[in-house]
């Protein structure tokens, strides 16, 4: 019987339904695209992989000292005499040498093809027949002038066999002739260029040597070979099985793919929380509704579990229907993903059995959950309230809630502290993420509160200027507290998490600006936007008009005590002078073997200045290197410098990272004359001071409007909610609202009133955003003020902008309920029970 | 019986614009289709005379409310004209016929009539502050005076009795001196303490202000406040009564009692 209410239920308010299953459905949309997308990348990563590594038995290569990508293969790569020698191992077939490094080609437009700083890599390797890849077009590459290219490249570029092209590595520009072009099936956005194995030993490594050597078998088992090759192989040099060599790509791939994946799901499950406010106020909201008719189910027999069972029967029907439609919006999220990511022909979705699970589970337990609270109260409603007319929900008194709220508030700022001070080794993300959800609970049971005096400030203009209507709109927002402040709430948390995004950003910015201007002593800089410097480039600079002098630095990874470290290495006077160094112990006087750090690196690790550091470098060997100078932090220089004599001395082909210049003189024509200069390096780029900024400044922007955009998501399903509260206050009112147009509210006036209440509502929330948003980003900055975080800095028109953002957010909302509102029919309306 | 029965409401056949302050010609109404076609009037005319206090009784399914409903603009009618004043409501458009009901009609409903966020003062002035004109104070404080509501007027609806909250009502529609008053079972949600207490306002308030009130009511002793009654049976108007008691209106009801039960 019961059963039977609960589903008459459904069928009878099917709008309200809607407004609280779309809800449902926008949160687990977020959760199901994410994953069936990542799901669907992962898939094609391991085809990929999978594809390229095929017949792969055994490799053979440099050991790593490191976990850096590029460890290894640049310091210790492998001489072609191993080749030969393995040739001699029974078992290996086929033999195999190849050379991988930076290369890529200009398209007709003058752009390097497929260019990123970070993203797909741009390969360069030796084309071996009966390889990877086979060719679509054309013929192999040979010779010093020759080169092939991914099919898809040659698209983007409008390139073509025949066509001359200029090929940019990590060495003087080149000019080839395309003689083929390859097919490299999805290649997840990657490019190759491919050159005859001389050539690319030139051009990307060093003549004579390869970056690896894979081989198949001709019997023997992946391991027994292994086994084999390892037998003949000098010191350094490590052979591993092709199944380790996949597994070991797919890890770097999927580790990457992993994090972006908690990074999508930690802003889905942001929307559903916001979801679960919604959910939360629509039941309450239904169940206020349905007093009378509850009471008198509770009346004529029925139990306080039927009852609460009934309405937790409805919340498992919207769960069930939005988690479907939720899956189903998901799915077609990640198709649209991929269609934006993905390069190749060859893409479908991977959808496997977690997200559909994930979906039905989220969706039914948030909306469960959710929908509990009002359910318990539902079961408290007295039967006699079928019997009485001003019937009023038992509700707990707001003392006990503020006394909650308050708690609540401050554990979660507590645990904010905890996270954001927190020295120890564990994950200072969750106790900052549960604190700040906390610190949103919090809130939100303290909003009914804060929500009186603040509507009635925020109404004011409404009620001085728009007369009889707007005194009612703020008398409406003003007349269930607990409803306006779950509303508002959920807008408050979306606006809370943008406003500290933006407040980091522009923090970012100010202090990224400040550090330009205490650190950035280098009149000019040349960096690389794609592969490395090459060694070719210094002496033109330093040739070029108006420079007066140029040094190179260099990036390198090694172990110190055995722990990952990277440092930079160079000329130590030009870079001390142009990263404006800060000597605190020593000089930068580093002779051919010395090393200085910065205070933090010297204290942690008790070294003094003469302390003999032991530096074990990319090629695997170690050096006691002396310690010169010790410098007070410094953001471009890093913890480490390390003398170029010693970095060169492990390193078989040295690239820059950095070009510094001293300028006998600065201003446009210097600048205009290395440009001049770079002209044939399209992979090069001059920055200054005032450019670096502008970079620096792009970067922050474009992290900013990345999480903005996920955040977006949760102020969207946070205006549904404003709608669905009004929509309900509308339906709740009927009676109220007929007597109005009886004694003579026009329908504009009515539709006034109703956006004025919205926007009232729809102001507090993002005010309270607001306010929360400033204090969070406060707390990082100070947290991070000595990571690089150190001038706190308000975007005010940004934050006045959340603001007006919040006023549109209720005129929106508004539409929908207040033309409803205006069609009712006067006489049906004063009728309504 | 027939629907050329003269206006009942008045001595006249033909009545002068000038007296009445509401008037019905000839309307009908008519609610579904087939079987389930119901006439809810049945070309009625009547005027309603100004300055006196009109009540239309009938038994449940008369149509007195939908009457009362079509004369004050809150329905429409399938053929006939209703006159408010010199206005002819079914030629008006929404916007028109909210104004109307604005400037020219007061209301009072049998229960939840008021707008439970305002006080009882800011109720009273409702209408007036939706047309954005200022009351007349001094005719508020009569009408305040009138229904004793001086030391209740801070009070929200929730803090009022029924019969407090049926006098704020009262006082609204009174308060902006509309042409006519439409007043649906005022006293149905009351005692009849209270009931009595409404309707002797009512009742002073024609008779002091000069106050146009038509009220429809089943309760022959609320119709006795009356100056008339107008007694409809299954959309008809059957019968007047001019200066009513309670035991004259009784008695002409028991009169429709065996037609009605006999349908």
């Amino acid at each position: 019987m019961m059963g039977k209410v609960t589903l008459r239920n459904l069928a009878a308010h099917k709008i309200r339904l809607v407004l609280t299953a779309i809800a449902v459905i926008l949160g687990v949309a977020f959760v199901a695209g994410t994953l069936v997308f990542t799901d669907t990348m992962n898939k094609q990563f391991d085809d990929l992989f999978s594809r390229i590594g095929k017949g792969i038995a055994v490799d053979v290569r440099a050991k790593k000292v490191t976990d850096a990508p590029e460890d290894g293969s640049a310091a210790v790569p492998v001489p072609a005499s191993v080749l030969e020698r393995l040739k001699t191992v029974e078992g290996v077939k086929n033999p195999r040498g190849n050379v991988t490094g930076y290369a890529a080609v200009v398209g007709a437009d003058g752009k390097i093809v497929g260019q990123g700083q970070q993203g797909p890599p741009q390969l360069g390797v030796n084309w071996v027949n009966g390889g990877s890849f086979e060719l679509a077009s054309g013929r192999a590459p040979q010779g010093p002038a020759e080169v092939a290219i991914d099919a898809d490249s040659a698209k983007k570029g409008k390139l073509a066999v025949g066509r001359t092209v200029q090929v940019v590595t990590a060495g003087p520009p080149q000019r080839m002739t395309i003689t083929g072009l390859i097919d490299t099936g999805n290649l997840m956005g990657a490019t190759v260029t491919a050159f005859d194995t001389p050539t690319a030993q030139r051009l990307l490594l060093k003549p004579g040597f390869f970056t690896d050597i894979e081989m198949g078998t001709t019997g023997p088992s992946e391991t027994e070979l292994r086994d084999r090759v390892a037998k003949v192989l000098p010191a350094g040099y490590e052979a591993i099985t092709g199944t380790e060599l996949r597994e070991q790509n797919k890890s770097d791939v999927a580790s990457f793919l992993g994090f972006f994946r908690t990074l999508l799901l930690v802003f889905a499950l942001i929307s559903i929380f916001v979801g679960a406010f919604i959910i939360f106020n629509t039941f309450s909201m239904l169940v206020a509704q349905r007093t009378r008719e509850l009471a008198l189910l509770r009346a004529i027999g029925a139990a306080r579990r039927q009852v609460t069972r009934a309405v937790i029967g409805e919340a498992v029907a919207v769960g069930v229907v939005g988690s479907t439609f939720g899956l189903a919006a998901g799915v077609g999220l990640a198709s649209v993903l991929q269609a934006f990511f993905s390069t190749g022909s060859d893409s479908g979705l991977t959808i496997t059995a977690t997200p559909v699970i994930a979906s039905y589970a989220v969706g039914i337990l948030v909306t469960v959950v959710s929908a509990y609270f009002p359910a318990r109260r539902a079961a408290k409603i007295p039967p006699v309230a079928a019997m009485r007319d001003d019937i009023a929900l038992p509700q707990r008194s707001l003392r006990i809630r503020i006394a909650l709220g308050s708690l609540i508030t401050l554990i979660g700022s507590g645990l904010i502290g905890v996270g954001l001070t927190g020295t120890g080794d564990a994950n200072p993300a969750i106790p900052t993420g549960i604190g700040a959800l906390l610190v949103f609970i919090g809130v939100a049971m303290l909003a009914p509160v804060i929500s009186v005096p603040v509507v009635k400030v925020l109404g004011l203009p409404a009620a001085k200027l728009m007369g009889a209507p707007g005194r009612l709109a703020r008398q409406n927002a003003l007349r269930n507290p607990r409803r306006t402040a779950a509303t508002a709430a959920a807008l408050m948390i979306g606006l809370a998490l943008i406003t500290t995004v933006s407040v980091l950003g522009s923090t970012m910015r100010a202090s990224l600006d400040k550090q330009v201007d205490d650190q950035f002593g280098i009149d000019y800089a040349v960096e690389a936007t794609g592969g490395a410097i090459g060694a070719d480039v210094l002496q033109k600079i330093k040739r070029t008009p108006g420079v007066e002098t140029a040094s190179q630095l260099y990036e390198g990874d090694a172990r110190i005590k055995g722990k990952e470290a990277w440092y930079v290495a160079g000329d130590a006077g030009a870079a001390a002078k142009g990263a404006r160094l800060k000597m605190v112990a020593g000089s930068a006087a580093l002779g051919p073997a010395g090393i200085m750090v910065d205070e933090g690196t010297a204290k942690k690790n008790g070294w003094t200045i003469g302390s003999s550091v032991p530096v074990q470098f990319a090629d695997g060997r170690t050096e006691q290197l002396r310690l010169a100078g010790i410098y007070a932090k410094n953001e471009l220089l890093g913890p480490r410098f390390v003398a170029q004599q010693a970095h060169l001395r492990h390193t078989v082909r040295p690239t820059a990272d950095l070009i510094i210049i001293d300028a006998a003189t600065t201003g446009p024509a210097t600048r205009t004359a290395l440009e001049e200069t770079l002209r044939a390096h399209p992979n090069l780029k001059v920055t200054d001071q005032s450019s670096l900024k502008e970079d620096l400044r792009k970067e922050v922007d474009g992290f900013v409007t990345f999480l903005t955009i996920l955040l977006a998501m949760s102020v969207i399903i946070a205006a549904v909610g404003v709608i669905n509260t009004l929509a309900l206050s509308v339906i709740e009112r009927t009676r109220e609202i007929g007597l109005l147009r009886a004694i003579g509210i026009s329908r504009r006036q009515l539709r006034r009133m109703i956006r004025m209440e919205s926007i009232v509502i729809a102001l507090f929330g993002a005010g309270l955003g607001l306010a929360i948003g400033m204090a969070f980003g406060t707390a990082l900055q100070n947290a991070l003020a000595d990571k690089g975080l150190a001038v706190l800095s308000f975007p005010v028109a940004q934050l006045a902008a959340y603001v007006a953002v919040g006023g549109v957010i209720g005129v929106l909302a508004a539409l929908w309920p207040a033309w409803r509102a205006g069609r009712m029919d006067v006489l049906k309306a004063i009728s309504t029970e | 019986m027939t629907n050329t029965a003269p206006p009942p409401a008045t001595a006249h056949p033909a009545p002068e614009a000038g007296a009445y302050a509401a008037r019905a010609h000839e309307i009908s109404k008519v609610y579904g289709h087939g079987d389930a076609r119901v006439i809810a009037l049945d070309s009625v005319t009547v005027g309603i005379p100004r300055g006196r206090f009109t009540a239309i009784m009938g038994p449940s399914g008369s149509g007195k409310s939908t009457l009362m409903h079509c004369m004050a603009g809150l329905d429409s009618v399938d053929s006939g004209e209703v006159l408010v004043g010199e206005t002819e409501l079914t030629r008006l458009k929404d916007k028109q016929l909210t104004r109307l009901r604005r400037d020219k009609i007061g209301f009072i409903f049998q229960a939840f009539n008021l707008v439970p966020t305002l006080t009882a003062l800011e109720n009273i002035t409702l209408p007036m502050d939706i047309a954005g004109r200022k009351p007349d104070k001094a005719w508020l404080d009569k009408v305040i005076d009138t229904v004793g509501l001086r030391p209740r007027l801070k009070h929200r609806p929730s803090e009022l009795s029924g019969g407090q909250q049926q006098r704020v009502a009262c006082a609204r529609a009174l308060a902006s001196r509309p042409e006519i008053i439409f007043a649906d079972e005022p006293t149905g949600n009351l005692d009849s303490r209270s009931g009595a207490e409404v309707l002797g306002f009512l009742r002073d308030s024609v008779r002091e202000m000069g106050q146009t009130i038509v009220m429809v009511t089943h309760d022959p002793s609320a119709a006795a406040y009356a100056d008339q009654v107008v007694f409809l049976t299954d959309g008809r108007i059957v019968d007047t009564m001019a200066n009513p008691t309670a035991e004259r209106v009784l008695e002409r009801m028991k009169g429709f009692e065996p037609e009605v039960s006999a349908r």
